[in-house]
């Protein structure tokens, strides 16, 4: 019966379902802000990624007629699903409850599903946007997901062992300083996942207007963005441990600076650079951070070996 | 560049016509060509002067007669002033001499239903698809 | 690949006015495009005909957000000289520091929105930060951010102080620094560069040939400013230099362009240093004279044409505009063949458009 209360209370409270919504929201908070005041601007009130949430919620949901109905009302909650289970697999400030042998490979496969409902999203909602924007989420997942699994898959290495607990703990120094291009790699493998600017080339809003998602509204969008923010989160949780892992009397506080840093990083890269396109994103991708990623393993097996 | 020159050079290429040079305010002389000869005279312009700026073509309706005005520009202003009578209003397209011409011959069609001869794209260019109210800028439209 | 067709506009994220284009796409290729105008045909030139010269200058004003000073300037200057007006010296240079402040600000706008249509948001959140500046200015100036209503014919109906004056020059100085900086940015910065360099090629011969004008000319290389060229007062006492750059892409339009800004602040720090003393307007004739004229002036965008017959009354028998957006939009098939469908946003808000002007 604890154990079941236990078990309820991971999901649904902490770090499940109730912790990762309260922190989406902050980070996206945290995001606009930031990015308002590199820009000038002041930024929205604390509440406002709520808010809008809720405000779509109350709006009308409507499908282009060709659409397929019920694959589309599917496909944001398949996403949501996926990335609320792997975000129980990464642990928060070292409490890994639910944590097993070789999670870190069932997280970065459930990390790539809302990729792929992405693209699905736009084949579905017949458009002309749409398919093109799904097109091009698949393209940019080709560009920047090989590099992105090489650079989390080097701590993996480095530390002895694949699941992220273990590889948090056994970091006497964080990685970030013996594996700098492995996180340089990923930071920019995570930007491209989470389609931030500069990298935002699927639904980039001048050329696709909304990209996959042009036709969704009201309670899907809704789920979509919700998807969208959590993703990030865990993304970030990810490199936190990772990256700087090793345990420590002020676990909780540390994690949250941590993570509120990389975010910083994310926000930073958001307004540095106009949008890249998709075919200089393959070459980013290809020719620069494959390579590093590759060179930074093979460094990484012949210390460790 | 003075205009002189190209004055007398398009009077000599019209020698029939009193091309009737006048000078207008802001720098710009009009000058007034048979419609038959309009190819003629901007191919003249082209070849011969490289006055290659055409800044627009205006037309008008006088009541009696529509007047196309085609306004050229090399630091001063040259006009060249064609009149065709109601019952023939038609003229030959310079867009194979100046592509840039298209647009305002385009224009000069759907607003004065005048028919440009050789036009490459005679779709309405500003009015509606089912604009069915006649040419705009014709007197009593 | 199959071809599809992506229609962009009459409504799309990235026009600001209606205007409709249909691109036929093969993967990431765009093979042909079709232009459609008229979504705001608004017909101008017919109103101007049943109303007085007077009342035709608001309804010039109206042609354009953006560049509404130099139309009723274009227009007024034709009047003046049909009716044989001659516009008070400080007048004129009132009326033409308010066509340079003009000018900065369609600049900053069109900055802005290259770089919101590139994904570079910060750089549109400072073009436009920045172009308040002059913005406030200009509404201290005449009352209205955009809209000014302070050509009349025979002169304008606003004045400066010292004052006045002194606090222009200071905030003109802050603008300055801001148009450095931005400068730099174009310059060095490499992902605008990379979005920008090679994008919506036109040669010498093509500008020639469609008879464009303005900044996208002078971008590949022609040397044309009717500025210069047709020097009116007072821009024949005034030292400016005319910016033009030979590569012919995106990237050298935006060059010209922010140069130009620093060109401007200059022509305006001019103005306010050397205007003379008198009165801003002179009294116009209800009636002008029979005659014919063609007024040029250079806006923003280029060379805007207008052509005014009058038979003797009070209300023009024709009145003729030619914006300059015409001659670059006649460009775009040529610069939208086969250029990637990411770059379609930044070749279209490389030409500047302007479609009320166009479509007048």
């Amino acid at each position: 019966m604890r154990e079941l209360l236990a078990a309820l209370f991971n999901l649904l409270i902490f770090p499940g379902l109730g912790f990762l919504f309260v922190c989406a929201m902050a980070f996206e908070w945290g995001d606009r802000r930031l990015i308002a005041r590199f820009q000038g601007r002041v930024g929205p009130p604390w509440y406002q990624p709520f808010a809008d949430l809720i405000k779509l919620l109350a709006k009308e949901d409507i499908l282009p007629n060709d659409a397929e109905e019920t694959t589309a009302a599917v496909l944001p909650m398949l996403s949501l699903a996926a990335v609320l289970t792997a975000a129980l697999y990464v642990p928060v400030a070292g409490y890994a409850p639910l944590s097993f042998e070789g999670d870190l490979i069932v997280v970065l496969f459930l990390l790539s599903l809302p990729t792929l409902a992405h693209f699905l999203a736009g084949w579905v909602t017949v458009g002309v946007y749409s398919i093109l924007g799904g097109n091009r989420s698949l393209l940019q997942f080709f560009s920047y997901e090989v590099p992105f699994l090489m650079a989390l898959s080097t701590p993996a290495i480095f530390n002895g062992s694949w699941t992220i607990a273990e590889i948090t703990a056994r970091q006497t120094v964080w990685n970030i300083f013996i594996l700098p291009l492995a996180f340089l790699v990923a930071l920019v493998g995570l930007i491209g996942k989470l389609k931030r600017d500069p990298l935002d080339i699927p639904k980039a809003k001048s050329e696709m207007v909304a990209g996959p998602l042009t036709e969704f509204s009201g309670r899907k969008l809704a789920l979509w963005r919700l998807s969208m923010d959590m993703q990030t989160v865990v993304g970030v949780f990810l490199l936190v441990n990772l990256f700087s892992g090793g345990a420590s009397m002020l676990a909780p506080l540390a994690f949250v600076f941590k993570a509120l840093a990389i975010l910083a990083l994310l926000s930073t890269a958001s307004v540095l650079y106009a949008r890249l396109r998709i075919d200089q994103l393959a070459h980013l991708g290809w020719r620069v951070l494959a390579p590093l990623a590759l060179l930074q393993l093979l460094v990484t097996v012949w210390m460790g070996g | 560049m003075d205009f002189e020159p190209v004055i007398a050079a398009l009077q000599a290429a019209f020698p029939d016509v009193d091309l009737a040079p006048r000078a207008a305010p802001l720098d710009d002389t009009f000058v007034t060509i048979p419609a038959e000869g309009l190819r003629r005279a901007v191919t003249l312009l082209l070849e011969d002067w490289q006055l290659r700026h055409l800044s627009t073509i205006t037309g008008l309706d006088t009541g009696e007669y529509v007047e196309l005005l085609y306004h050229f520009w090399h630091t001063h202003g040259l006009t060249l002033r064609v009149t065709l009578p109601y019952a023939a209003l038609r003229i030959a397209s310079i867009t194979d001499l100046i592509p840039g011409a298209a647009f305002y011959e385009r224009e000069i069609v759907e607003m004065f239903a005048v028919t440009v001869d050789g036009l490459p794209d005679p779709r309405p260019f500003l009015l509606p698809d089912d604009w069915d109210g006649g040419a705009p800028l014709r007197k009593g439209v | 690949m199959t071809k599809v067709t992506i229609p962009i506009g009459p409504q799309h994220p990235l026009l600001k006015e209606p205007l409709s284009f249909l691109l036929t796409v093969e993967g990431e290729q765009v093979l042909e495009s079709t232009l459609r105008l008229g979504y705001v045909h608004r017909g101008i030139e017919r109103l101007c005909q049943e109303r007085t010269y007077v009342q035709a200058v608001h309804l010039i004003e109206r042609v354009c957000g953006i560049c509404s000073h130099i139309h009723t300037t274009t227009y007024c200057q034709g009047v003046e000289a049909l009716s044989g007006l001659q516009v008070p010296p400080r007048g004129l240079y009132l009326r033409t520091f308010l066509c340079e402040l003009e000018r900065i600000h369609s600049h900053l706008l069109w900055l802005g929105v290259l770089a919101k249509n590139m994904g570079f948001d910060t750089v549109f959140m400072y073009a436009w930060r920045d172009r308040e500046i002059v913005l406030d200015v200009m509404e201290e100036l005449s009352g209205g951010r955009i809209s000014h209503a302070v050509n009349v014919i025979g002169g304008v109906r606003i004045d400066l102080d010292a004052a006045h004056t002194r606090s222009i020059q200071q905030r003109f100085d802050e603008l300055e620094r801001q148009v450095e900086k931005a400068l730099a940015l174009i310059n060095n910065e490499p992902s605008l560069k990379a979005r920008t360099q090679g994008v919506g090629l036109l040669s010498a011969e093509q500008v020639a040939r469609y008879c464009v004008v303005g900044p996208v000319a002078r971008a590949s290389g022609v040397d044309v400013d009717l500025r210069r060229d047709f020097p009116r007062p007072p821009y024949d006492q005034l030292k400016f230099n005319v910016i033009t750059h030979p590569a012919g892409d995106v990237w050298a339009r935006t060059l010209v362009r922010v140069q130009e800004i620093r060109e401007s602040l200059s022509l305006c720090r001019q103005i306010l240093a050397q205007l003379p003393d008198g009165p801003t307007s002179v009294a116009m004739k209800r009636r002008v004279p029979p005659g014919e004229v063609v007024s040029r002036s250079e806006a923003p965008r280029g060379e805007v044409i207008y052509y005014i017959r009058s038979d003797g009354s009070d209300k023009p028998a024709r009145l003729k505009i030619r914006t300059p957006t015409l001659t670059a939009l006649i460009t775009l098939a040529d610069q939208l063949r086969g250029v990637n469908v990411a770059d379609v946003p930044v070749v279209l808000s490389g030409v500047d458009l302007c479609i009320a002007c166009a479509d007048r």
